[in-house]
């Protein structure tokens, strides 16, 4: 299930707001079409990204994905766990297997974003 | 035909023995060794290096494969060293044995054309003697270009040739220059516990290839903690106690145990003779020559690095062949369309012709396919799912006109695309050729599928995140 706390980008990410700070991953249907996951390319702390845009690169033995930031903003915090085990994206993928943690730039973006129900018909649209 | 060859490298040795096979009389001059730098001090040596290290990293990686070890996989690097010098002597004396078996003379010493007909070899053991032939070719290649403001010195600031010889691992390395041969010896060291920093000028690594390529082996050194740095150059260097302080063009100074400098390479076209045989120079110090390898001077030669051009010793190679036949009165041109790339890297890169962006500035309107290796059930059996075929066409005839591969046995692969290139093959005939299963090649035929947008192993609809 898709938890109902967070915000969903088309691009199968999500952001959990919590003040200005919004904590990022990839969801759980990107995981499972992803297939098992080996390598994350984290991004650099301070560094600024835009929303829509990659943020990270990621590599399953399927397919190699860009990350697409559901907001902009700069990163203050990413999760290095991921670098030794990247795996943990696919288990916990709304949880230990969070990205990134941003500085909420333009607060406006996250009404572009999908909430849970939207999110789920949205997935049920692309996967027919 | 009395035919002297200057230098015994892939150009020269490879001239000689064909001008002999054709019925010349051979005397090849060499003042170092046979097989040149590609065999002693370059190609060879690195791949036995490479081959080293990949071994350990396989051997680390055991137990993905289902295989126990109970303990730890350390180089012993002294025996690391001993291999690559068997793997270059045994490689020399086959070279010599050749040469024994077409009655090719070796002559070893350092020659100097004293004029169009004649050279003057001083021998190892301090004679002079004189060399008269009716034909020459000139193929004394190149070597390492060094820094002015901070020479080499052999120990602290060496080239690719010092870093071949290592007596211990060290510690730390930096690199100037993200060429091949930079991001070659980076993936050698670092596998064998090496710290890495490649500092590089221009905006990406072995720049000269397609930028997909760049970008993936940059984020593979990434992965091996290879620390690259980019648009930034080196400013000064001095050696202190602590070891060697690296002074960059942002402000940074780095400390590090050894430098090596590998910017490119200096030709050897100086003290060799040119003046007195009247031979002209390009800008570079290249001996100019035209598609026959022919110098301004009837019956003098010039092949391999010191003509200029690509620094790769099967072009010298090639380029001997084609010395050696117009030497003999058979007309014969070089063909410099079709030149396949190999860098040993880990990923290993290959390429041949056009890249994206040399497409893009020629005005040709083209189409790519593109294939990942992780696609295909023989990568993962081999349990090697990095890297990418990608192969570029003209929209107009389906020809192919540039194949790019970084992955494994990429060097390998590269040359079905080359054929298919050379004969002016489609990308059509290399999709429906029927390739073995399970094989890496498959990739090469999926690739061209791809293009045409029929690859079967590639999913249909692929959103963003899942491109």
């Amino acid at each position: 299930m898709n938890p109902e706390d967070i915000k969903y980008h088309k691009e199968h990410t999500w952001v959990r707001v919590s003040g200005k700070k919004g904590t990022i991953g990839i969801t759980d249907y990107a995981q499972d079409a992803l297939g098992d996951i080996v390598y994350i390319d984290l991004p650099e702390v301070d560094s600024v990204v835009d929303a829509d845009s990659e943020i990270s690169e990621i590599e399953s033995t399927k397919a190699t994905s860009s990350v697409i930031s559901p907001v902009s903003g700069k990163v203050l915090e990413v999760n290095e766990d991921l670098s030794e085990s990247p795996e943990v994206i696919n288990e916990e993928p709304y949880g230990r297997g969070w990205i990134a943690v941003i500085e909420i730039e333009n607060a406006s973006e996250l009404e572009d974003l999908m909430d849970a129900a939207e999110y789920g018909k949205y997935v049920e649209e692309e996967s027919k | 035909m009395k035919l002297a060859i200057l230098g015994a490298g892939p150009g020269g040795y490879v001239a000689a023995i064909r001008a002999a096979q054709l019925g010349a009389e051979v005397t090849v001059i060499e003042d170092a060794e046979v097989g040149g730098t590609c065999l002693n001090r370059g190609c060879i040596p690195a791949k036995a290096l490479v081959a080293s290290s990949r071994a350990l990293a396989k051997a680390r990686e055991l137990e993905r494969f289902g295989i126990e070890f109970k303990g730890e996989f350390v180089p012993n690097f002294a025996k690391i060293i001993e291999r690559k010098n068997k793997v270059v002597s045994t490689q020399v004396k086959g070279i010599r044995g050749l040469f024994k078996s077409w009655g090719v003379t070796l002559k070893e010493g350092r020659g100097v054309l004293t004029s169009a007909k004649e050279i003057e070899v001083r021998t190892k053991d301090g004679n002079i003697e004189k060399i008269e032939a009716d034909r020459i070719i000139i193929a004394t290649g190149s070597r390492p270009v060094q820094i002015p403001a901070f020479p080499f010195d052999g120990k602290n600031i060496i080239s690719s040739t010092e870093a071949l010889e290592f007596t211990e691992i060290p510690k730390s390395l930096l690199i100037i220059g993200a060429g091949a041969i930079g991001c070659e010896f980076g993936c050698i060291y670092r596998e064998l516990g090496t710290e890495i920093t490649i500092v590089e000028m221009l905006p990406r690594a072995v720049a000269t290839e397609d930028h997909e390529i760049s970008e993936l082996l940059e984020k593979e050194l990434k992965k091996k903690k290879i620390r690259l740095i980019t648009e930034i150059k080196v400013e000064k260097i001095e050696v202190k106690d602590d070891g060697v302080h690296v002074f960059l063009s942002d402000g940074k100074e780095l400390v590090t145990e050894k430098v090596l400098v590998s910017i490119g390479r200096a030709l050897n076209s100086d003290n060799i003779g040119l003046e007195a045989a009247g031979i002209n120079r390009g800008s570079r110090g290249e001996i100019i020559v035209n598609n026959k390898m022919e110098t301004n001077i009837p019956g003098i030669y010039a092949i391999g690095d010191v003509a200029g051009g690509m620094l790769l010793a099967h072009k010298a190679s090639r380029e001997g062949l084609v010395a050696a036949k117009n030497v003999m009165g058979i007309n014969s041109e070089i063909d410099y369309n079709v030149v396949p790339v190999a860098i040993f890297t880990s990923p290993e890169i290959a390429s041949v012709g056009l890249r994206e962006h040399q497409a893009v500035e020629k005005g040709i309107k083209y189409k790519t396919g593109h294939f990942q290796f992780r696609s295909l059930g023989k990568a993962h059996a081999m349990g090697e799912i990095t890297g990418f075929i990608k192969l570029i066409a003209e929209e107009s005839t389906d020809k192919l006109i540039g194949a790019h591969i970084i992955g494994p046995h990429a060097s390998d692969l590269i040359h079905e695309a080359a054929l298919a290139m050379k004969t002016g093959l489609t990308i059509r005939d290399i999709a429906e050729t029927i390739h073995a299963h399970p094989t890496l090649a498959e990739g090469v035929m999926e690739s061209a599928e791809d293009l045409h947008d029929e690859a079967i192993h590639v999913p249909k609809k692929m959103s963003a995140v899942l491109k």
